[in-house]
């Protein structure tokens, strides 16, 4: 295993040491794995997300204006406990009440549900929504249902923008729910990933093999195939989420998101195909978003995500935001 | 039982489960992550370590700090459900300086229905929840018939470990084994065999 680590037990803590020190405008709480804003405003929903640790920028990275109050990391792949996620409620709470927004996996669910229950107890406001964009399989290796997976940055940017634009905790559930209901998102990998703490891939594919569908954990997707060209496998992405909503006539957020070794020039590639692919279908792309936002580890491959837009979903996707991991200038 | 026997059998608990590496692991990587051993142990000798502050406490305060232990070292899924349930289980001991057999069996069928519905599962669906639920109905039928501890004991031993040997026919509801062609079906649930070892040993110390 070649990894820039020094201990595989110290990687998420060592991470997020990093980032408080690359943006000083996030605070880092150690012992909690928390990461969250400095500019904490007064009676603002608060918004926090979290999840296994090794999908970088997501979520840490999307701490900040626009976006999440604070992210809890857990273990690699693994879901953060209810003490470290109670921290981050309290942290992103300012009077308003908080939403956590979860990918569908079991034990994320289990973690986010308790902590909720702890932290009402505590007096303080929760609700939550879940994330379940992966057309690829209906029940998988670690979820009831679809899975979480790159749809969730779209839910981060909307329900962030709803929030900081005054809007209340059931405002800001409501854009939430219908970022999730509007979006669908399928993805292929190439080559596997390597967990630090266990130094060798959890699967292999052969030097011609590409698994369709694969889960950003490595749980298994639909079906394996050959290596082919972007062309074909932005086809069979995009007709594969075309099957599964109703885009026609429509105008979508369209994201290309690398697995984390895949190059910049390739996502570049698919995005030329899938753009095309949806002019031919009279789907017209009203903004996109191409680069590493919801990565496992040093996994090859990508994720197409077709987020539905109306006039509201259209003005929050807009807004500002400015976080680590995403930019977005206000037009 | 008072704070002193609990510990006691947390440690034998403990000693036991370190022992198991091997075939937990074993059985786990066949149907799981294969981290189960691991997680579990963590939590394990935690309470180890904490045998000092443990033996002082009364009883529901005892249960809570091993709850809140097992849920931030243990982690995952596994954390949560043991959790969440020695947390709401050391509610039906509030103000209790002892457990007695009555409440012995209020607190396991308290930490079931705090189990089955934090993880959404049901018995039957191959998971640490079918010892548990096998046993909370054979205390249950045991105490109707007032059986003597000695037999409740036995009882509850002998439950547990049917509740674990019957995990090997079903197919897999929960969890990664669900993922395969078999369902799991042939091999015991690796989070079942580490609860019979507990309840089993919760049988021998009952009847003390």
């Amino acid at each position: 295993m070649k990894k820039l680590i020094n201990n595989p037990d110290h990687v998420v803590t060592e991470m997020l040491r990093g980032i408080e020190k690359a943006h000083p405008e996030l605070t880092y709480h150690e012992g909690f794995e928390v990461i969250s804003r400095k500019d904490k405003k007064t009676n603002k929903v608060g918004l926090v997300s979290g999840g296994g640790s090794g999908h970088e920028p997501a979520h840490a990275g999307y701490v900040g204006y626009g976006m999440l109050d604070a992210a809890v990391s857990g273990n690699v792949f693994a879901s953060p406990s209810p003490d470290r996620i109670v921290k981050g409620i309290e942290t992103a709470n300012s009077g308003a009440g908080v939403l956590l927004i979860i990918k569908n996996y079991s034990g994320d669910i289990m973690n986010f549900e308790m902590s909720k229950d702890i932290a009402e107890m505590q007096g303080i406001e929760v609700d939550y929504v879940v994330v379940k964009d992966d057309v690829a399989v209906e029940d998988s290796t670690y979820s009831a249902g679809r899975r979480g997976i790159a749809g969730t940055v779209f839910v981060h940017k909307i329900a962030g923008a709803k929030a900081e634009m005054g809007g209340s905790l059931s405002e800001v559930k409501a854009a939430a729910e219908k970022t999730i209901q509007n979006v669908r998102s399928m993805g292929m990998a190439m080559a596997p990933c390597i967990l630090p703490g266990v130094g060798k891939p959890g699967f292999t594919l052969g030097e011609d093999e590409v698994e369709i569908g694969m889960g950003i954990h490595g749980e298994p997707g639909v079906f394996h195939t050959n290596v082919k060209s972007a062309k074909a496998f932005a086809e069979i992405l995009v007709e594969k989420i075309l099957a599964d909503y109703d885009y026609s006539d429509s105008e979508v957020a369209v994201m290309i998101n690398g697995l984390g070794s895949t190059p910049l020039m390739e996502l570049y590639i698919m995005y030329n195909e899938v753009e095309s692919l949806l002019k031919e279908k009279n789907i017209k792309v009203y903004r996109s978003f191409v680069g590493n936002y919801m990565t496992a580890l040093e996994m090859s491959g990508c994720s197409v995500s077709l987020l539905k837009l109306d006039d509201e979903l259209k003005t929050l996707l807009d807004y500002e935001a400015n976080t680590p991991g995403l930019k977005v200038r206000s037009l | 039982m008072n704070s002193n026997n609990i510990v006691d059998m947390f440690l034998e608990i403990a000693e036991k489960i370190e022992s198991e590496k091997d075939y937990i692991t074993e059985l786990d990587s066949v149907l799981g992550d294969g981290d189960h051993w691991v997680n579990i142990n963590k939590g394990y000798q935690e309470i180890v370590k904490m045998e000092d502050t443990l033996r002082g406490l009364p009883l529901s305060e005892l249960f809570m700090k091993v709850g809140m232990s097992i849920m931030s070292v243990v982690g995952g899924s596994s954390g949560v459900l043991y959790g969440d349930a020695f947390l709401k289980a050391s509610m039906t001991l509030k103000g209790q300086e002892a457990m007695d057999l009555q409440k012995g069996h209020e607190f396991l069928e308290t930490a079931l229905d705090a189990m089955m519905s934090r993880g959404k599962a049901s018995p039957g669906d191959k998971t640490m929840i079918d010892p548990l639920f096998s046993v909370v109905k054979a205390y249950g039928d045991g105490l109707e018939k007032a059986l003597t501890k000695q037999e409740l004991g036995a009882a509850i031993s002998r439950a547990a470990e049917q509740g674990m040997l019957d995990t090997k026919a079903m197919i897999a509801k929960k969890g990664r084994a669900t993922y395969r062609e078999d369902k799991g079906v042939g091999y015991i649930d690796a989070g079942a065999a580490t609860m019979y070892y507990q309840l089993d040993i919760l049988g021998k110390h009952i009847c003390k």
